[in-house]
Protein backbone atom coordinates (compact mmCIF):
# COMPACT_ATOMS: atom_id res chain seq x y z
CA UNK A 1 0.00 0.00 0.00
CA UNK A 2 1.43 3.34 -1.00
CA UNK A 3 1.09 6.12 1.50
CA UNK A 4 0.36 9.70 0.45
CA UNK A 5 3.19 11.80 1.80
CA UNK A 6 2.56 15.33 2.98
CA UNK A 7 4.63 18.16 4.31
CA UNK A 8 3.40 20.60 6.90
CA UNK A 9 4.88 24.09 6.84
CA UNK A 10 4.66 26.29 9.91
CA UNK A 11 4.77 29.98 9.03
CA UNK A 12 4.79 33.05 11.18
CA UNK A 13 3.01 35.98 9.58
CA UNK A 14 4.70 39.22 10.58
CA UNK A 15 2.49 42.21 9.73
CA UNK A 16 4.18 45.49 8.82
CA UNK A 17 2.13 47.28 11.43
CA UNK A 18 3.49 45.56 14.53
CA UNK A 19 0.88 47.11 16.81
CA UNK A 20 -1.80 44.97 15.17
CA UNK A 21 -3.05 42.61 17.89
CA UNK A 22 -5.03 40.40 15.53
CA UNK A 23 -4.69 39.63 11.82
CA UNK A 24 -8.24 39.42 10.50
CA UNK A 25 -7.28 36.93 7.83
CA UNK A 26 -9.39 33.92 7.03
CA UNK A 27 -7.92 30.57 6.03
CA UNK A 28 -9.43 30.76 2.54
CA UNK A 29 -7.92 34.21 1.94
CA UNK A 30 -4.49 32.95 2.98
CA UNK A 31 -4.77 29.87 0.75
CA UNK A 32 -5.87 31.94 -2.25
CA UNK A 33 -3.08 34.44 -1.69
CA UNK A 34 -0.44 31.68 -1.65
CA UNK A 35 -1.89 29.98 -4.75
CA UNK A 36 -1.89 33.32 -6.61
CA UNK A 37 1.76 33.83 -5.80
CA UNK A 38 2.67 30.29 -6.88
CA UNK A 39 0.88 30.95 -10.17
CA UNK A 40 2.83 34.17 -10.62
CA UNK A 41 6.23 32.59 -9.99
CA UNK A 42 5.75 28.98 -11.17
CA UNK A 43 2.88 29.36 -13.64
CA UNK A 44 -0.10 27.07 -14.15
CA UNK A 45 2.25 24.08 -13.95
CA UNK A 46 3.16 24.99 -10.37
CA UNK A 47 -0.44 25.55 -9.34
CA UNK A 48 -1.48 22.28 -10.94
CA UNK A 49 1.10 20.37 -8.93
CA UNK A 50 0.39 22.19 -5.70
CA UNK A 51 -3.42 22.25 -5.78
CA UNK A 52 -3.61 18.53 -5.15
CA UNK A 53 -3.33 18.26 -1.41
CA UNK A 54 -2.82 21.93 -0.55
CA UNK A 55 -4.73 23.20 2.47
CA UNK A 56 -4.39 25.74 5.24
CA UNK A 57 -4.80 23.47 8.26
CA UNK A 58 -4.62 26.06 10.98
CA UNK A 59 -4.38 29.82 11.20
CA UNK A 60 -4.25 31.66 14.51
CA UNK A 61 -5.10 35.36 14.24
CA UNK A 62 -3.64 36.29 17.60
CA UNK A 63 -0.36 34.40 17.58
CA UNK A 64 -0.10 34.93 13.78
CA UNK A 65 1.00 31.37 13.14
CA UNK A 66 -0.35 29.19 10.35
CA UNK A 67 0.14 25.58 9.27
CA UNK A 68 0.02 24.78 5.56
CA UNK A 69 -0.31 21.27 4.23
CA UNK A 70 1.22 20.41 0.83
CA UNK A 71 2.05 17.21 -0.93
CA UNK A 72 5.60 15.92 -0.52
CA UNK A 73 6.67 16.65 -4.12
CA UNK A 74 5.39 20.22 -4.30
CA UNK A 75 6.18 21.79 -0.94
CA UNK A 76 9.28 23.51 -2.33
CA UNK A 77 7.06 25.68 -4.51
CA UNK A 78 5.51 27.08 -1.33
CA UNK A 79 8.65 27.42 0.77
CA UNK A 80 10.44 29.24 -2.04
CA UNK A 81 7.73 31.82 -2.67
CA UNK A 82 6.99 32.60 1.00
CA UNK A 83 9.92 35.06 1.30
CA UNK A 84 8.67 36.84 -1.83
CA UNK A 85 5.20 37.49 -0.44
CA UNK A 86 4.61 40.99 0.86
CA UNK A 87 0.94 40.98 1.78
CA UNK A 88 -1.89 38.73 2.83
CA UNK A 89 -5.34 39.96 1.82
CA UNK A 90 -5.11 43.72 2.38
CA UNK A 91 -2.56 43.54 5.20
CA UNK A 92 1.11 44.19 4.30
CA UNK A 93 3.02 41.38 5.95
CA UNK A 94 6.10 39.19 5.78
CA UNK A 95 6.09 35.39 5.95
CA UNK A 96 8.72 33.58 7.98
CA UNK A 97 8.95 29.81 7.60
CA UNK A 98 9.80 28.53 11.05
CA UNK A 99 9.42 24.78 10.63
CA UNK A 100 8.75 22.11 8.02
CA UNK A 101 7.59 18.73 9.23
CA UNK A 102 6.23 15.48 7.89
CA UNK A 103 3.39 15.10 10.42
CA UNK A 104 1.06 17.62 11.98
CA UNK A 105 1.92 16.27 15.45
CA UNK A 106 5.56 17.30 15.01
CA UNK A 107 4.36 20.77 13.99
CA UNK A 108 2.14 20.98 17.06
CA UNK A 109 5.05 20.01 19.30
CA UNK A 110 7.23 22.62 17.64
CA UNK A 111 4.62 25.38 17.96
CA UNK A 112 4.07 24.63 21.66
CA UNK A 113 7.82 24.80 22.25
CA UNK A 114 8.03 27.97 20.21
CA UNK A 115 5.21 29.60 22.20
CA UNK A 116 6.81 28.52 25.44
CA UNK A 117 10.05 30.22 24.44
CA UNK A 118 8.12 33.32 23.44
CA UNK A 119 6.36 33.37 26.82
CA UNK A 120 9.62 32.95 28.71
CA UNK A 121 11.01 35.97 26.96
CA UNK A 122 7.91 38.16 27.21
CA UNK A 123 6.50 37.41 30.68
CA UNK A 124 9.35 39.18 32.42
CA UNK A 125 8.62 42.41 30.59
CA UNK A 126 4.95 42.62 31.64
CA UNK A 127 4.50 44.48 34.92
CA UNK A 128 0.92 43.91 36.10
CA UNK A 129 -0.23 40.42 37.07
CA UNK A 130 -3.54 40.76 35.29
CA UNK A 131 -1.92 41.64 31.99
CA UNK A 132 0.46 38.74 32.44
CA UNK A 133 -2.42 36.31 32.95
CA UNK A 134 -4.13 37.68 29.84
CA UNK A 135 -1.04 37.28 27.75
CA UNK A 136 -0.38 33.72 28.88
CA UNK A 137 -3.98 32.83 28.08
CA UNK A 138 -3.72 34.36 24.63
CA UNK A 139 -0.49 32.65 23.69
CA UNK A 140 -1.29 29.22 25.08
CA UNK A 141 -4.69 29.20 23.35
CA UNK A 142 -3.79 26.66 20.69
CA UNK A 143 -6.07 24.07 19.25
CA UNK A 144 -5.84 22.11 16.04
CA UNK A 145 -9.26 21.97 14.57
CA UNK B 1 30.59 19.41 -23.33
CA UNK B 2 27.72 20.64 -25.44
CA UNK B 3 25.17 21.98 -22.98
CA UNK B 4 22.65 23.16 -25.54
CA UNK B 5 20.00 21.53 -27.64
CA UNK B 6 18.75 22.79 -30.99
CA UNK B 7 15.10 22.63 -32.01
CA UNK B 8 13.74 22.99 -35.51
CA UNK B 9 10.29 24.49 -34.98
CA UNK B 10 7.59 25.09 -37.55
CA UNK B 11 4.54 27.28 -37.06
CA UNK B 12 1.31 26.12 -38.65
CA UNK B 13 -1.43 28.74 -38.80
CA UNK B 14 -5.08 28.03 -39.49
CA UNK B 15 -5.28 30.96 -41.90
CA UNK B 16 -2.34 32.88 -43.30
CA UNK B 17 -3.99 36.19 -44.15
CA UNK B 18 -3.46 38.68 -41.31
CA UNK B 19 -0.50 37.35 -39.34
CA UNK B 20 2.62 39.50 -39.18
CA UNK B 21 5.51 37.08 -38.93
CA UNK B 22 8.86 38.37 -37.72
CA UNK B 23 11.62 36.59 -35.76
CA UNK B 24 10.83 38.74 -32.72
CA UNK B 25 7.11 37.84 -32.74
CA UNK B 26 7.99 34.16 -33.21
CA UNK B 27 10.39 34.13 -30.26
CA UNK B 28 8.06 36.34 -28.21
CA UNK B 29 5.17 33.91 -28.50
CA UNK B 30 7.36 31.05 -27.23
CA UNK B 31 8.71 33.15 -24.36
CA UNK B 32 5.20 34.23 -23.39
CA UNK B 33 4.04 30.64 -23.35
CA UNK B 34 6.99 29.67 -21.14
CA UNK B 35 6.15 32.47 -18.70
CA UNK B 36 2.48 31.50 -18.63
CA UNK B 37 3.00 27.80 -18.03
CA UNK B 38 6.09 27.87 -15.83
CA UNK B 39 5.90 31.36 -14.31
CA UNK B 40 8.46 34.06 -13.62
CA UNK B 41 10.93 31.75 -11.89
CA UNK B 42 10.24 28.42 -13.58
CA UNK B 43 10.07 29.84 -17.10
CA UNK B 44 13.33 31.78 -17.16
CA UNK B 45 15.87 30.52 -19.65
CA UNK B 46 18.28 31.70 -22.32
CA UNK B 47 16.25 31.08 -25.45
CA UNK B 48 17.92 32.05 -28.69
CA UNK B 49 16.48 32.08 -32.21
CA UNK B 50 19.43 31.25 -34.48
CA UNK B 51 17.72 31.24 -37.83
CA UNK B 52 14.27 32.10 -39.08
CA UNK B 53 12.63 31.65 -42.43
CA UNK B 54 9.50 33.79 -42.88
CA UNK B 55 8.21 32.04 -45.99
CA UNK B 56 8.42 28.54 -44.50
CA UNK B 57 7.50 29.83 -40.99
CA UNK B 58 10.32 27.78 -39.62
CA UNK B 59 13.10 28.60 -37.18
CA UNK B 60 15.96 27.03 -35.27
CA UNK B 61 16.01 27.58 -31.49
CA UNK B 62 18.89 27.06 -29.08
CA UNK B 63 18.06 26.19 -25.46
CA UNK B 64 20.04 24.77 -22.52
CA UNK B 65 19.80 20.98 -22.33
CA UNK B 66 18.26 20.84 -18.85
CA UNK B 67 15.54 23.20 -20.01
CA UNK B 68 14.64 21.41 -23.24
CA UNK B 69 11.69 19.44 -21.86
CA UNK B 70 10.06 22.57 -20.44
CA UNK B 71 10.61 24.45 -23.70
CA UNK B 72 9.19 21.60 -25.77
CA UNK B 73 6.12 21.46 -23.51
CA UNK B 74 5.57 25.21 -23.73
CA UNK B 75 5.97 25.18 -27.52
CA UNK B 76 3.48 22.33 -27.90
CA UNK B 77 0.89 24.05 -25.71
CA UNK B 78 0.74 27.28 -27.74
CA UNK B 79 -2.71 27.52 -29.30
CA UNK B 80 -2.85 31.03 -30.69
CA UNK B 81 -0.50 33.30 -32.61
CA UNK B 82 -1.73 36.91 -32.84
CA UNK B 83 -5.26 35.66 -32.12
CA UNK B 84 -5.15 33.18 -34.98
CA UNK B 85 -5.56 29.51 -34.00
CA UNK B 86 -2.33 27.72 -34.65
CA UNK B 87 0.01 24.97 -33.54
CA UNK B 88 3.75 24.63 -33.36
CA UNK B 89 5.39 21.49 -34.63
CA UNK B 90 8.84 20.46 -33.45
CA UNK B 91 10.20 18.95 -36.66
CA UNK B 92 13.59 17.84 -35.38
CA UNK B 93 15.81 18.13 -32.34
CA UNK B 94 19.56 17.76 -32.23
CA UNK B 95 22.68 18.25 -30.12
CA UNK B 96 24.53 19.87 -33.01
CA UNK B 97 23.22 22.80 -35.06
CA UNK B 98 24.74 21.49 -38.29
CA UNK B 99 22.53 18.41 -38.27
CA UNK B 100 19.37 20.47 -38.74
Amino acid sequence: MVRVKNRYIVVRIAPKNTSLSSLYVKEQVLAKCILNHVEKYYGVYGVGLLEHGFRVKYCNDRTKIAILRCSHHSYKFVTSILPLMTSVGDVPAKFNTIYTGATIMQCNKFIIKHQQNFLDRMVGQVVSAKERQEMIKRVIEFDTS
Amino acid sequence: MNDYIYLDVELKLKEDSSAVLTPAYFQGSIERSLAEFFGEIGGQTELELLKFDCTQKRGILKVPKEFSSKTKAAITLIGRFQDIPCHFAIVKTSDKPLEL
